[in-house]
């Protein structure tokens, strides 16, 4: 269901001399493994470090640093070594699909491993991304001349920060297309160099295809596992020649993805499930300070000590631990410890405070100040002039990430060495957390790769790698660490509150003159709640600085999940201001904007906007581009009821090249079912410094019985700028919900979850 | 996930500081506060059975404990019904000796509940918890069964201390 | 002691009575496919058989096993290992993306199929309810429920490779 919408061939004229810059300095290399294994990787290495940076730079002028390998072994097979966790995004099966396709492999002969947390494999893609805004290797030509230096920087600064990360929505677009593509065609083209020298012909005739290099004039074909060796021994290809679109085989289609076998019978191993095969395992059930700062004043374990299974009692400073036979045991005698806990200036920590405080930030603000994120025209002039004065004020709570697999870790310390099974994006951090809890170099903590029970930004923080590792050392046994749900609750790092107030002024013909909003969070990403894509033309956006005294933490999409409700629900409230139809309102202000445009209508078209509906039934729409993917979603909803019922969602997406569209139709309903459960159930409060929150009867889930149709069309826009997947549904789903409220019986949703107002 | 934020954990990985939410130390982390032994491995640990002839509402308050999935045992204003969504769902047992079966304000019992015509007492919740299919045929009750006779007693001893 | 069979293999266990038949499966028996994630039968991640009906183990204990079969998911494919065609439908239609509350949702699903083979989408919603998709893959799930029930064909791909 792919909509190809063509681009400029420049682009992948581009895509080439990225990869013959990348390799002049000699960026691939390769080598032999015992038993003809060839073994290939994109290296990056530090060139000449300018001035401010060259402090940073420690290494030498020769270090090479690989983060994408491919492997060829003797049956045939093919390994993509990758360095990032699979956590339900199909990312990594995406990566081989593209490494399998650059290398004429079929996918048969294609397996996936996570390649193993020591710093050698580390992300520095990722490390840009963050790091560098606006240095995305996706973006040709913006950083030039300093390619080679940024490069060192980053893997430098990666290392260091322990930048081993899934998350920003970017492991197929940034490892993938720049990194596991070029290892792909450049293995390739030495294993056809190898054969070309062996037969005796001109490489040009030598054709690549499953796995097998043939030469039809002499009528010879060998697997490539026959040239393995030899091809080691080549040079290292200048410039190695990555796919154009057209000569996509496996890039672009619904291959099925390496884990979903395992995970239909039982046998995946995540976090939870994984550790040592030994007869000393014991369990524990943990519970940390509710309060944010506090620590265990005391503890009264009397009835605990007496119970089924119960090994020790532990006072860690910070939590509480019970160890014993059985996790159920441990979590039983856990619930009977009486614990007092030290004061500290959060005990009086509540939402209600907190808000207050947001709305007094607001308040001194006003129009004008704050810190600037965006400013061009005047808008405060151009508010004066306008038509039609538009003013609101939306509101959204602390919200949690309740991945399905708790957190947890399972640690063994012995003997100097640590051995950690668990969940986690970004392993190289949670292996230097485990390293400090079992006080033991980080080079002697082997880190097991486990498939990830959800993520969503949640497993970034290293902290409960730290605990199991510092129970595991008190406790002297290996320890499988568990979290129960009201723990995992209670101890997230959830996405920040927020209120956030917009002033927008119309002219006499209906188009936005001006955009003024301020709000309280920090914008991460920084384009979260700029508007640039629509024309308009005097807009400030600013936000002012305010108390969070909570654990913050990304939350799928970050703050796009925020903004994507604030932008796209002020919008719909300007479209009917002027009295026009939503969707017609934003097209008149994307005259700018092509790509944003043609997801836009391809959303309306998919839903039927302008059909009629039943009575008390509503469409609303909403469009937000994050992650580089431009989607927009029609949300179909039904008022007749007690409480509003979602009915279907039609998402477009451009992510600019679909590299698996199954995988991609996949998450965008991940995302939208993801972002609407919040918004439609879910809110973190705070009282007395504690969360109220605890388990699922408390903090709702969708289910199959309330969630909506899901259809997505997808446009491919930019096949060489690729854009993310795991994120980019979710920011529009709540706007469409709220909008579509709207226009269902005019009641305007400003706060959210939308269930508050309907009790 | 956002730029930003990542690089504030890189800063905070770079500079080695604890927000977070890692314990307050440096370098090594704090050996335990407190930490009780109770038992090596190997050991038996203390049989569960032993607390029950001391004092059968305590030994049941912990027998509750597999209960506690689907009820609660809150005194005041509610149902207490530990969740309104799916099945597993059970109502508020406090003060439930000597009520009438199904009579919870607010709980969405069975037609079969509410048509059993118990009052609960000993001898029914006894006879309900070894088979609450047979005693109300029909009950949502599907699980949460106790096989075992003293433990049945225990529980019971437990709910029956629960009253106002 | 507690006497059961589980995947067809007579046990006798000597836990906590009143243990959950969830622990017992993941900790006496090492079968980790069976998964915890809240511990109040609100998710369905544990859900198993109980002399073939669908139960959340975490809330059930292993005294209401005795004498009885559980099934879990690594007892579902036949013998020989062929999948059930449940499984089946769950790899054509790429259902897992986590995939951890996934084992839960078959073995769910095959109760469903087997009381009501034919059943309506409604019926569909009404039972699988109680079990929980993080990832929200309830779409692909209803859908693999038809296509292993015959109703619908398969939609991505065949087989699986």
């Amino acid at each position: 269901m792919n909509e190809t919408t063509s681009t400029k061939p420049s682009s992948s004229k581009t895509s080439r001399s990225r990869a013959a810059k990348w390799t002049r300095r000699g960026f691939i290399g390769a080598g032999a493994l015992a038993g003809g294994a060839l073994i290939v990787g994109v290296a990056v290495r530090s060139g000449n470090p300018v001035g401010k940076l060259k402090p940073i730079v420690a290494g030498g002028d020769d270090e090479a640093l690989i983060n994408s390998w491919v492997k060829i072994d003797a049956d045939n097979l093919v390994t993509a070594i990758v360095p990032h966790c699979e956590m339900g995004q199909g990312a990594n099966s995406t990566i081989a699909q593209m490494l399998a396709d650059e290398m004429d492999v079929n996918w048969e002969n294609v397996r996936v491993m996570d390649a193993p947390a020591d710093g050698n494999y580390v992300s520095q893609h990722a490390a840009r991304l963050f790091v560098g805004p606006g240095t995305l290797p996706d973006r040709p030509n913006q950083v030039g001349f300093m390619e080679p230096t940024y490069d060192g920087l980053f893997t430098q600064l990666g290392k260091l920060a322990g930048a081993y990360i899934t998350g920003g929505s970017s492991s197929v677009r940034s490892t993938g297309q720049n990194g596991m593509r070029i290892a792909g065609a450049a293995a390739r083209e030495m294993l056809v160099a190898a054969a070309a020298k062996e037969w005796g012909v001109p490489a040009s005739e030598i054709k690549t295809q499953n796995a097998r290099l043939t030469h039809a004039g002499s009528g010879r074909s060998e697997p490539y596992s026959a040239f393995a060796e030899a091809a080691a021994q080549q040079e290292l290809p200048r410039a190695p020649k990555i796919k154009q679109v057209s000569e996509y085989r496996l890039m672009g289609t619904p291959a099925p993805r390496k884990d979903i076998p395992s995970k239909v019978d039982g046998s995946a191993i995540f976090g939870i499930d994984g550790g040592p095969d030994s007869d000393d395992l014991r369990y524990a059930a943990v519970k940390a300070a509710p309060v944010v700062g506090a620590q265990i004043a005391s503890m009264d374990a009397s009835t605990a000590k007496g119970m089924g299974g119960v090994l020790q009692i532990l006072n860690m400073g910070d939590f509480v631990a019970v160890v014993a036979d059985s996790y159920w045991q441990a979590q039983q005698a856990l619930g009977t410890i009486k614990t007092a806990y030290t004061e500290t200036e959060n005990d009086t920590v509540s939402t209600a405070k907190m808000f207050a405080g947001f709305s007094a930030a607001l308040d001194e603000a006003g129009d004008t100040g704050g810190n600037s994120k965006a400013e061009y025209g005047d808008p405060i002039d151009a508010l004066g002039g306008a038509a039609i004065a538009v003013e609101a004020e939306y509101k959204v709570p602390f919200l949690a990430h309740a991945t399905m697999e708790p957190m947890n870790c399972t640690a063994w310390v012995r003997g100097g060495k640590c051995d950690i099974w668990t969940s986690t994006q970004v392993p190289l951090m949670a292996r230097d957390g485990a390293a400090e809890g079992a006080g033991v170099n980080a080079d002697d903590v082997t880190m097991h790769p486990v498939f990830l029970g959800g993520g969503f930004g949640r497993r970034l923080t290293p902290e409960y790698s730290n605990q199991a590792a510092r129970l595991a050392k008190a406790a002297g046994y290996p320890i499988k660490m568990i979290w129960s749900r009201e723990e995992d609750t209670a101890q997230d790092f959830y996405r920040p509150a927020d209120i956030s107030r917009f002033k927008g002024g119309l002219d006499e013909n209906g188009k936005a003159v001006c955009w003024n909003n301020v709000h309280c969070t920090e914008d991460e990403p920084a384009e979260a709640p700029l508007i640039e894509f629509y024309d308009i033309p005097n807009v400030s956006v600013r936000n002012a600085d305010v108390e969070m005294p909570v654990r913050l933490g990304a939350w799928r999409s970050v703050a796009h999940s925020q903004h994507g409700f604030f932008v796209e629900s002020f919008v719909d409230e300007l479209a009917h201001a002027a009295g026009q139809d939503p969707f017609e309102f934003r097209s008149a202000h994307l005259a700018n904007s092509p790509r944003h445009l043609a997801v836009l209508e391809g959303a309306a078209k998919m839903a039927g906007w302008g059909d009629a509906l039943p009575e008390g039934h509503g469409r609303g729409i909403a469009l937000v581009r994050s992650f580089n993917s431009i989607v927009a979603e029609v949300a179909q909803v039904d008022m007749t009821g007690n409480k509003p019922r979602v009915v279907k969602m039609f998402c477009c997406v451009d992510a600019g090249f679909a590299m698996n569209p199954d995988g991609l139709a996949a998450q965008m309903e991940s995302g939208i079912i993801y972002g609407l459960t919040a918004a439609m159930y879910d809110e973190i409060t705070l009282k007395d410094g504690k969360v109220e929150q605890s388990n699922f009867h408390d903090y709702q889930m969708m289910r199959m019985d309330d969630a909506p149709e899901i259809s997505v069309q997808i446009i491919n826009g930019a096949p060489d700028n690729i854009g993310g997947a795991g994120e980019p549904g979710l920011p529009p789903a709540a706007a469409a919900v709220a909008n579509a409220i709207f226009a269902a019986n005019g009641t305007r949703i400003r706060e959210l979850p939308i269930a508050k107002h309907f009790a | 996930m956002g730029s930003n934020n990542l690089k504030r954990i890189f800063l905070y990985a770079v500079i080695g500081a604890s927000a977070l939410g890692l314990t307050a130390c440096g370098a090594s982390s704090p050996d335990p506060v407190e930490q009780i032994i109770v038992s090596e491995p190997g050991q038996t640990p203390p049989p569960v059975l032993a607390a029950i002839e001391a004092d059968p509402a305590a030994a049941g308050a912990a027998d509750f404990a597999a209960c506690a999935a689907c009820h609660t045992v809150e005194s005041g204003p509610g149902s207490g019904v530990v969740s309104g969504v799916v099945s597993g769902v059970g109502p508020n047992l406090f003060g439930v000796v000597g009520r009438k079966a199904g009579s919870v304000d607010g709980f969405a019992y069975s037609d079969a509940m509410r048509a059993s015509g118990l009052t609960w007492d000993a001898a029914s919740l006894d006879a309900f918890l070894a088979d609450p299919a047979a005693t109300v045929a029909g009950t949502t009750m599907t699980t949460g069964a106790i096989a075992d006779a003293d433990r049945r007693s225990a529980v019971i001893a437990y709910l029956s201390s629960l009253s106002e | 002691m507690v006497s059961l069979t589980i995947n067809g293999s007579k046990e006798e266990v000597d836990v906590d009575p009143s243990m959950p038949i969830l622990w017992v499966i993941r900790e006496r028996f090492g079968m980790t496919g069976t998964k915890f994630g809240c511990g109040i039968a609100q998710c369905g991640a544990c859900t198993v058989h109980l002399d073939g009906e669908p139960i959340r183990s975490c809330s059930t204990p292993v005294s209401a096993a005795e004498g009885k079969e559980v099934t879990t998911i690594e007892g579902i494919a036949s013998e020989d290992g062929t999948l059930s065609k449940v499984q089946q439908a769950w790899i054509s239609e790429q259902v897992p993306q986590c995939g951890y509350c996934q084992s839960g949702q078959i073995m769910s699903a095959t109760a469903l199929l087997r009381d009501t083979p034919q059943p309506s989408d409604e019926q569909i919603n009404a039972f699988m309810r109680g079990n929980v998709c993080r990832c929200g893959m309830y779409g692909r799930i209803r859908k693999a429920i038809k296509v292993a029930a015959g109703i619908e064909q398969p939609g991505q791909q065949g087989a699986a490779t």
